[in-house]
């Protein structure tokens, strides 16, 4: 049973850009943002969607195992760390190769830089500062108990397909209470987008 | 077995360089002991990463591009290059700030210059003789070949003699900037642990400082405390250099892995081998180095390889997507 983790809720995300503004101020990467937020169908609706990292349980964490210098650390309670600054030799595998697009790279730094879920925070039991300054709770920070107690009817789910492939993470999404049983699709396969064929 | 092969050539280096144990030194057998012992754990450590998926692609792929013909056709000085600018003025760390760069400057140069003295001299490789006896002139000899010889009173004579000295200056404002860096920086503080980021800085420290005072005690004080000073130095140095394989400073052994990534990369970019997303069409990286990729996540069977054909963002984007089709479809 998942504990104290990020819920996000693309549904209730209006776009603001608080948390990527919030997360500059978490002390592991001061003034660089480490969260993502897309606006995934521009043009046509107002939909966006925040990315912080999911932190992989099953496959472990895939950035941390693609690495070839053993700079990613998972701690025992399941937080992926950050690329350790003295191994990463900023070779981008970890970028490639994690399927939720999160980390991010400094080329010129050869460095790798990702949400940790502000480790320095909820180590002692604060809340990270993306869900801290989330007008609308689209990212939720607690336990499922927690967010259910304050949002009757919903469920969550730890689990996305990426073609034939499940990855159950840390960090999980909220989904509509009568599909709970389903896994969130991670995208793959991609056939089409917006009406065209993006197969070669 | 590869560990204590090594060691075993070590030894056999020690014994045939210090002639026979005719230049050996005696006092120093704890440090030679702790070298073997570096030896061991180096080369046991490197046979466990480089035998990671992750890792053994990349190694092989390094040497590859270096022994290709593309590489001596195209970039003959691509490899020099890059050893200079990234393993020996780590350009990379002025990216990250210009005070870590400088700091780290200080420590790798003054633990270049500290091993390039303790090692051979430890293993009785190093020899310092004098015709007389009792100088001034000396000659400095390895494997018992005479490479120069300099007067003791000179210039020269002081620098070689006092290397280790020199070297401990450059190491200890280094290691302090680090160490007070650790203290204070909210970023480099966040998520440390004593035992991997904090005793590596103190060891250092330790080492120069306790070095330094042997030459103050030889110099100011008639050689008292010289030998508490000695056996603490000693101690000093045999832990650390035990501890290299295990710990932050295995980072010494990895570093050079980021080379055979670069020249991989570099030699692929001279071809215009560039891999762009499959969606957006902006480039990811090299083609050879997504299908590279792309068989470590095979190997480590993370079956959603495909997926490394798409950019960061494309993939955030798609997975916005479909959440948005198949799970919530309140926006539409």
């Amino acid at each position: 049973m998942m504990g104290r983790t990020i819920f996000i809720d693309p549904g209730r995300c209006i776009g603001c850009q608080a948390c990527v503004s919030a997360c500059r101020e978490c002390d592991s990467h001061r003034g660089k943002s480490m969260i993502h937020l897309d606006y995934t169908d521009e043009g046509q609706s107002v939909a966006s969607l925040p990315t912080v990292c999911m932190h992989c349980e099953d496959p472990v964490a895939p950035c941390a195992e693609v690495c070839p210098a053993d700079a990613i650390l998972v701690t025992a309670d399941g937080v992926v760390q950050q690329a350790d600054t003295t191994r990463c030799i900023g070779c981008a595998n970890c970028v490639n190769a994690c399927p939720f697009g999160v980390p991010k790279i400094d080329l010129g730094a050869k460095l790798q830089m990702k949400c940790n879920l502000c480790y320095d925070r909820t180590a002692y039991g604060l809340a990270p500062m993306c869900a801290t300054v989330c007008p609308t709770g689209a990212l939720f920070y607690g336990t499922v108990e927690e967010l259910q107690a304050e949002r009757p009817g919903v469920q969550v789910a730890d689990t996305f397909v990426f073609g034939s492939t499940e990855v159950r993470t840390g960090v999980a999404m909220v989904v509509p209470a009568d599909k709970v049983q389903w896994p969130v699709p991670g995208g793959l396969p991609v056939v089409e987008i917006n009406g065209k064929d993006v197969r070669r | 077995m590869v560990g204590a092969a090594v060691s075993g050539l070590l030894i056999l280096a020690i014994v045939l360089g210090s002639r026979l144990l005719r230049n050996f030194d005696s006092a120093l057998l704890p440090y030679a002991v702790a070298g073997v012992f570096l030896a061991f754990g180096v080369a046991y450590r490197y046979t466990v990463w480089i035998s990671a998926p992750g890792a053994a692609r990349l190694f092989k792929q390094g040497w590859r591009s270096l022994f290709s013909a593309e590489n001596f056709r195209q970039a003959p000085t691509a490899l020099p290059k890059m050893i200079a600018t990234y393993l020996g003025f780590q350009k990379f760390l002025g990216a990250r700030s210009h005070a870590r760069w400088a700091a780290h400057q200080l420590i790798f140069w003054g633990c270049v210059l500290a091993a390039l003295i303790t090692f051979p001299l430890t293993w009785g490789w190093f020899t310092f003789t004098s015709g007389s006896g009792s100088g001034p002139g000396y000659e400095m000899r390895i494997w018992g070949f005479k490479i120069l010889g300099f007067d003791s009173l000179s210039f020269i004579g002081w620098v070689m003699f006092h290397g280790l000295d020199l070297a401990a200056v450059l190491v200890i404002p280094g290691a302090s900037y680090f160490l007070w860096r650790r203290m204070k920086d909210r970023g480099a503080s966040t998520g440390q642990r004593f035992g991997y980021d904090l005793i590596p800085l103190i060891a250092l420290i330790v080492i120069s400082v306790t070095g330094l005072l042997l030459t103050f005690s030889s110099i100011f004080l008639h050689g008292g405390g010289y030998e508490f000073l000695a056996v603490l130095h000693m101690v000093a140095v045999v832990f650390t250099l035990i501890y290299i394989p295990f710990g932050k400073f295995f980072h010494i052994v990895q570093r050079p892995a980021a080379v055979g990534m670069q020249l991989f990369k570099y030699t692929a970019r001279q071809d215009d081998e560039v891999f762009a997303c499959r969606r957006c069409g902006q480039p990811i990286d090299t083609e050879p180095y997504v299908e590279n990729l792309r068989g470590t996540m095979r190997d480590l069977r993370l079956d959603f390889d495909e997926w490394a054909e798409y950019c960061p963002r494309c993939k955030r984007v798609l997975r916005g997507s479909a959440y948005l089709t198949h799970v919530k479809k309140g926006f539409k």
